[in-house]
């Protein structure tokens, strides 16, 4: 190509390139100061303060050597009496009703009993929110239309028992009947060492009020925060104006992207939640059949169920994370002022039936209906409480960073997650082909190329020569017309990509040379173009397929502009056929779509495939592939992390809501050192200097999509989302983005990452740690140099100082 | 052409913008796997491609600050001054917020009784602060210490006695004159002296007429047109004023020239049509590089260069959901000195802030460059801008531009052709042919007089036995063998004596329906080749826009139905052709048309828009040469008159009309039978087997 020529020829100019786009931000601002926004981590929040909590009316039921728990029999309250720091954490808000407070005055005889029955009042929380505040349980039910509240600590229509199990005071089971519902849950609860699980098995649900549960919450107001009350005044004899409750400085931890902090604040604004899908929708469950793709980049879904609140600069904390139900599962955080509630609130809540447009003829007509059985969700939630800094050995430290050491600790101890063995060397890079695609033509569909086979080849030559050696690679669209148009079991070679000797040779060669080209493969995005729809497309609840489109974002005369999803056995079925037709060539494979798509299926009598068994049938294929071959798979959710080899596109961000004050690197403190974790490609907005800091920050390599031909020329396909694509223009950044993050992160390799701290505004310490040899790696994004213990950290640069 | 499509681009915006907004929230849960996933902002960067469409591009702005926390209620407006204060009329709350972007701090309250709803904002470079109020009909003005000085209510004019005088939004220039837009105001920018007198109206936006206004205009009667709406000129939005004091103007309701930049006269410098995402454009900035931000009710972020050219888009809307950087009504824009976009929710009442990637300064440093003629500098920025978006029709334009003024043509043409800017591309293709003929005309002059002494001596020598002459009848003889060619043949000679040679058909002495049948084969190729393939300037539609089954469909069907119908018109109209003569008439009198379009589609190779007429009088003399033919043609074979021939071909264009019309009545009403089928089909294979 001509252009390549051109701009090839301005090779005096290169240079300048680097300093004009990498260190663009230095040269342009002037240094002030750095005003973090939710992009980065905060300072840690301010201490708690707090006294001995009065635990008198509770009874105790069981005790470890860290922490004691207490029941409070009326309010359906647990309170988490933690030894290591004589904190206390109660799972409801312990609130009395005002009704209840205003009787209870009336009923004291004494000054005595008046003084104890003149509880706070809140202000913000009514009758059904006060209940739910105080429950273990809350359940979300449809009445007609509408949906409605009830909890365990309900003040009408439900009551609970709790009592114990094979007369094991650490295992105990409360017993709620919502009598108006005709409903009855079994809530199964184990105390340990450190932590609470909730068991709430489908089985063990009965009555007719099943039918009409839409969801159940499990302690929505655990680690809440703000609140305000009135209290009595005894001089007066009545109560005084509203004050505000002392708000516990602190923040919920939710898993969206790599993990946002939503920081405790007295907000003026009323914020709508923040909701985390785990895994993402399940699209053949949402209210509608059909979904648009709009220019709104699309929310991160949470790709692991935990989330998590801490109290405090760790001082207390607790992790939560379910064990069984994350399919289902939604993590909601209700910032303060929502609702006009005045805390802030987290809560799973998981998802038993669901409310959708049924469609019945072809103009879309329809009215809303429900599932005729409720989906089977088996709950199973962790709540794992954590004190102080983690220096005296008997907690992981009460923040975010404890928070991921201890969900990591889980894994590992569940066989899902296992540390590898790191030797020293090179940090890998990855570097992904984009091969072809179709755009329509004269006669249908036309094939575009931009890479074949000897391009690949010249370009992974060139980038060995560069000097940039330790390689893996993804090849996308190798197939005969590209990636969008063929089916992904199909492996029809076309001469112009390259044929399937081209493939077999370029990969044996480079596997010689130690780099790991593999094929790559989106598996679950489906066209009419691509194959008949019929007993291959996931079908919505409706049963109509499930319909996505693109027309907003892709050209409108790409061949195709309207998309479906396979069913769970067809992806599966297509993806063991791909790798057995490809004759498992090269070390690995790379997928995506079967990693991070997560959809069931229906038909007139019911559900076909829950996505519970999406989930097995997904584990079982690759646990089966993962036998032979490596798996990097593109954002998988956890459900496949013990199959992965290599975690592609991990996220750098948050969805950024407004409310979320701070990102964390919470995703990749839990996986570090058990897969190669790769960032966003750097080509699509992630090249300057501080996404580099970010980098090293997150401990990412970094990775890159190129093609030898100029991108433009996929400008009418429906892989126009890559606008910036051609090798020639990249192999400066290529050398120059993987120099600097090779030589930070490369000597971390076999260490621990045991710590990440706030310096101050913009600047970043991590703590790596081996046999006692302990490393921080300070991470400067402000345009001003850093002085740590003796040494300067330039502005916008990271420096190991040992 | 670019206009047309980028009109229909927008309109479907608006379109989808609405369809969007119903089914938002799924579409944003859906577990969509993505190519492109590193975006860290909230919604993507577009820009205009070569024929006008929207395409992605990187990120241009990312978000920054979001504030929440300032009390804000119903915010109409923002303004930052020089020292980098951003002030925000609080409109629910009747009050002007001080806002210091450095410190993050609020620095003052204008609170005022006579506030009623103060809606629009301007601060002089005194630090005079305007306070445009609609409820109180008044403009107030007040020192930097937020002490009234004066406040302007209706001007007491004749001239604008019947107007009212809302003042939504206001600009103030350097002599202290005010230029206001009022609520319901039709007659353009209310524009007031110092002293508050009326100065009369700085500018007025046309008003156009739709297709049945026009009509009405036309046709009704005074009466009847009393009883139709009034047409009126659309309301200006909103006003801003540089700093060398150019008055820019927003309007609502359009996606094209919704934004507008006066000359001192009030008319619109822009020459080219500007576009808009979105139709609701509610308020504009410009920066000190002219840049020109603007935003759209809707919650997206327009940004033109000084010239009108869509930079970047990016935005979006959002209702149910608190995502920075999305919103649910946007109602104001400012820039600060860092070029930092800032923003307002009107809803929400949050402030937001965008600051600029190193992608979008590097375009705006090249742009920069550019305007101040120091291309070669631009060229090295431009091509920073290229090497992260390949596809930026800003930069190929940037790039080839610089090397056009550089005087390297070729590599110029070559960026122009990426950009699809075929005005460009043909000035400097003008200059590339230029040179090459100078170089290469010397040679042409001396090989062609070299041609002519041989040809002259060949024929000088050839006198005598005439061998020449008797290869030239040796060859014609032999092509009259051929098959196809012969027909050419014979359709060449039609071109030059039709009359005889079509009574040669009359007689079934000459013609065949196979030779028919093959030129228009080869008539079809050409055809096709003349609407695919001409050189860059000419060729406006690439052929993977193109509809080819329309094209396809339509010349064949077009050709039949004429031959048909005419075959049925002149047998009851006593004309003697049969229906192969009918077939072939057409056929062997299209040469003329075939030539023309071989002709313009190779010269368009070589041709600049200097030379476009050249090319429309080629094809003109093949469309007139050919329809006389085949005029003539029907004439001879029916042994009609001109009158008659004109007659039946007249008839002919009815029966067409006639025909198309049942055939699109069965064409529908077979279609919806296999609907109909189709969805049972469907329903069945969905609900029964599957």
């Amino acid at each position: 190509m001509s252009l390549v020529k051109l701009n090839k020829k301005k090779g005096v100019f290169a240079a300048l390139f680097t300093a004009i786009l990498i260190g663009g931000a230095a040269l342009s601002g002037y240094a002030a100061n750095y005003i973090p926004t939710g992009r980065d981590t905060k300072l840690p929040p301010e201490k708690v303060s707090y006294d001995i909590v009065n635990l008198d009316r509770y009874e105790l039921l069981y005790e470890t050597e860290d922490i004691a728990y207490y029941f409070r029999e009326d309010r359906d309250v647990i309170a988490v009496y933690d030894k290591r720091n004589e904190y206390v954490w109660k799972t409801g808000a312990d609130l009395a009703f005002s009704s209840d407070i205003n009787d209870a005055i009336d009923a004291a005889k004494t000054e005595e009993e008046l003084l104890a029955a003149a509880e706070p009042k809140e202000k913000s929380l009514n009758t059904t929110y006060t209940g739910i505040a105080n429950s273990l349980i809350t359940v979300e039910y449809y009445e007609s239309d509408t949906v409605k509240y009830i909890s365990s600590a309900s003040k009408e229509n439900a009551t609970s028992t709790l009592y114990t199990l094979n007369n094991n005071p650490a295992t105990r089971c409360l017993d709620v009947a919502f009598d108006k519902l005709d409903l009855q849950i079994k809530v199964y609860i184990t105390f340990t060492e450190d932590s609470i699980t909730y068991d709430i098995p489908y089985e063990e649900i009965s009555g007719q009020g099943k039918y009409q549960m839409a969801s159940i919450w499990v302690t929505p107001f655990l680690g809440a925060s703000g609140g305000m009350a009135q209290y009595y005044d005894v001089e007066t004899g009545e109560y005084g104006d509203a004050v505000s409750k002392y708000m516990v400085p602190g923040y919920v931890l939710v898993p969206d992207g790599c993990g946002g902090l939503i920081r405790f604040a007295d907000n003026e604004a009323a914020f709508t939640e923040y909701i985390g899908d785990v895994y993402g929708s399940d699209l053949s469950t949402e209210p509608y059949y059909y979904s648009y793709l709009s220019d709104v980049v699309p929310l991160k879904n949470p790709v692991l169920p935990v989330f998590g609140v801490a109290h405090g600069d760790r001082q207390a904390a607790f992790v939560a994370y379910a064990q069984s139900g994350a399919e289902y599962m939604d993590i909601i955080v209700r910032p303060e002022e929502n609702k006009k509630v005045l805390y802030t609130w987290a809560y799973p809540r998981f998802e038993y039936n669901t409310s959708y447009f049924q469609v019945y003829n072809k103009q879309g007509a329809g009215f809303f209906s429900r599932m005729e059985e409720p989906q089977h969700v088996d709950i199973s939630m962790t709540y794992t409480f954590l004190a102080g800094d983690g220096t005296d050995g008997r907690s992981h430290a009460a923040d975010y960073t404890g928070m991921a050491v201890t969900y990591r600790e889980h894994l590992i101890e569940q066989g899902v997650l296992s540390v590898r063995e790191q030797t020293s060397g090179t940090m890998p890079i990855r570097i992904d082909f984009m091969m072809a695609d179709s755009k329509s033509g004269l006669l249908g569909t036309e094939q575009v190329v931009v890479t074949d086979t000897d391009g690949v080849d010249k370009i992974l030559a060139q980038l060995l020569d560069d000097g940039v050696t330790n390689i893996n690679s993804g090849l996308i669209g190798w197939q005969k017309n590209g990636e969008t148009l063929t089916r992904p079991d199909k492996a029809k070679y076309s001469g112009s990509i390259g044929t399937k000797k081209d493939f077999t040779g370029l990969i044996e060669k480079y596997q010689e040379l130690g780099v790991d080209i593999s094929y790559a493969r989106e598996t679950s995005t489906i066209n009419k173009k691509m194959t008949n729809y019929f007993g291959t497309a996931a079908k919505h609840v409706n049963t109509w397929y499930i319909y996505l489109s693109k027309e907003w974002i892709l050209p409108e005369n790409a061949p195709v502009l309207q998309f479906s999803y396979a069913t769970a056995e067809k992806v599966a079925e297509w993806t063991e056929k791909l790798v057995e037709k490809t004759g498992k060539a090269g070390d690995s494979f790379t997928f995506s779509g079967i990693s991070n798509v997560l959809t069931g299926t229906y038909d007139r009598s019911g559900v076909a495939t829950s996505v519970t068994d999406a989930i097995s049938i997904y584990q079982d294929t690759m646990a089966k592939l993962h036998e032979d071959v490596k798996l990097n798979l593109v954002n998988p959710n956890m459900y496949l992390w013990q199959y992965t080899d290599r975690y592609l596109q991990m996220p750098v961000g948050t969805s950024q809501y407004v409310f979320e004050t701070d990102t964390v690197p919470f995703l990749q403190m839990v996986l570090y050192g058990t897969m190669e974790m790769y960032a966003p490609y750097s080509n699509f907005s992630f090249y300057t200097q501080s996404d580099i800091l970010k980098m090293i920050d997150y401990n990412m390599s970094p990775s890159f999509i190129l093609s030898e031909e100029p991108s433009y020329l996929l400008a009418d396909t429906a892989s126009a989302d890559l606008y910036s694509t051609e090798f020639a223009q990249y192999e400066e950044m290529i050398v120059s983005i993987y120099g600097k993050v090779n030589e930070i992160l490369s000597q971390t390799k076999g260490y621990s990452w045991t710590d990440r701290t706030v310096l101050e505004n913009g600047v970043i310490c991590n703590t790596y740690e081996k046999d006692g040899d302990t490393f921080c790696i300070i991470i400067n994004y402000t345009e001003n140099s850093y002085n740590y213990s003796g040494t300067s950290v330039d502005g916008l640069t990271a420096k190991i100082i040992r | 052409m670019k206009g047309e499509k980028t009109m229909k681009k927008c309109r479907q915006t608006a379109l989808l913008l609405l369809t969007a907004a119903v089914v938002f929230t799924s579409s944003l849960f859906g577990g969509v796997p993505q190519k492109a996933m590193a975006s860290q902002a909230t919604s993507y960067t577009y820009t205009l491609d070569e024929n006008g469409y929207f395409v992605r591009t990187q990120d241009a702005y990312l978000t920054d600050k979001t504030i929440t926390d300032l009390g804000l209620s119903g915010p109409q407006d923002l303004f930052i001054d020089k020292d980098n204060m951003l002030f925000i009329a609080d409109t629910g709350n009747k009050r002007i917020v001080k806002y210091s972007i450095r410190t993050g701090e609020v620095i003052g309250e204008l609170q005022y009784e006579g506030f009623k709803t103060p809606r629009g904002i301007f601060v002089t470079e005194e630090g005079d602060i305007y306070v445009a109020d609609s409820g109180a009909k008044t403009v107030f003005r007040f020192s930097k210490d937020f002490e009234l000085k004066e406040s302007f209510g209706k001007p007491n004019t004749p001239l604008f006695s019947d107007t009212n005088f809302e003042p939504n939004k206001i600009a103030v220039d350097k002599s202290g004159n005010m230029y206001i837009i009022g609520e319901g105001v039709y007659s353009g920018v209310i524009q007031l002296a110092h002293t508050g007198e009326f100065l009369g109206y700085f500018t007025v936006n046309k008003t156009t007429l739709t297709f049945s206004q026009a009509l009405q205009q036309l046709l009704f009667t005074r009466e009847q047109l009393a009883n139709v709406t009034d047409v009126v000129p659309t309301t200006f939005s909103n006003v801003f004023l540089d700093d060398a004091g150019i008055v820019y103007t927003t309007t609502m309701g359009n996606w094209k020239n919704a934004v507008k930049k006066h000359n001192t006269s009030g008319g619109n410098m822009f020459k080219e049509t500007v576009y808009s995402v979105g139709e609701a454009v509610a308020d504009i900035y410009v920066d000190r590089q002219g840049i020109i931000y603007s935003c759209s009710a809707t919650g997206y972020i327009d940004v033109h260069s000084k010239h009108g050219e869509l930079i970047f888009s990016f935005g979006s809307s959002i209702s149910n959901m608190d995502v920075a950087g999305l919103y649910s009504s946007l109602p104001a824009i400012a820039v600060d000195m860092d070029g930092n976009i800032w923003t307002i929710d009107g809803d929400k009442g949050y402030v937001s802030s965008f600051r600029p990637t190193d992608y979008a300064k590097t375009v705006y440093g090249s742009m920069d460059l550019y305007e101040q003629g120091r291309y070669e500098e631009s060229l090295v920025q431009w091509n920073e801008v290229l090497k992260l978006n390949q596809m930026s029709v800003l930069a190929h334009n940037g790039v080839g531009k610089a090397y056009f003024h550089a005087g390297h043509y070729e590599e110029a043409m070559e960026h122009f052709e990426v950009a699809g800017n075929r005005t460009y591309y043909s000035e400097a293709f003008w200059e590339v042919r230029n040179v090459a003929i100078q170089k290469v005309l010397p040679y042409v002059f001396i090989a062609g007089v070299i041609l002519l002494i041989i040809a002259k001596v060949v024929s000088f020598l050839d006198r005598k036995k005439q061998r020449i002459k008797g290869l030239k009848q040796h060859v014609s003889n032999r092509v009259a063998e051929i098959p196809v060619l012969k027909d050419f043949q014979y359709a060449a000679k039609i071109c030059k004596s039709p009359m005889n040679r079509y009574y040669d058909i009359r007689r079934h002495r000459k013609g065949s329906v196979g030779g028919a049948t093959a030129i228009y084969i080869v008539f079809f190729i050409v055809y096709m080749l003349y609407q695919t393939s001409k050189g860059f300037i000419y060729q406006y539609v690439a052929i993977e826009d193109m509809d080819i089954g329309g094209i396809v469909a339509g010349f064949f069907v077009l050709l039949g139905l004429f031959i048909f119908c005419n075959w049925l018109v002149t047998s009851i109209q006593d004309g003697d052709g049969t229906l192969a003569q009918v077939y072939m008439i057409p056929a062997y009198g299209s040469l003329p048309l075939l030539v023309s379009m071989i002709a313009i589609t190779v010269c368009s190779y070589g041709m600049t828009y200097n030379e476009s007429f050249l090319l429309t009088i080629i094809l003109l003399v093949g469309i007139v040469w050919s329809v006389i033919l085949i005029f003539l043609g029907f004439m001879t074979v029916h042994d009609y008159s001109a009158k008659e021939n004109t007659m039946s071909i007249l008839l002919t264009v009815v029966f067409m009309i006639i025909a198309a019309v049942m055939v699109l009545i069965i064409a529908i009403m077979w279609e919806e039978l296999y609907e109909f089928l189709y969805t049972i089909g469907q329903e069945v294979l969905r609900n029964v087997l599957g």
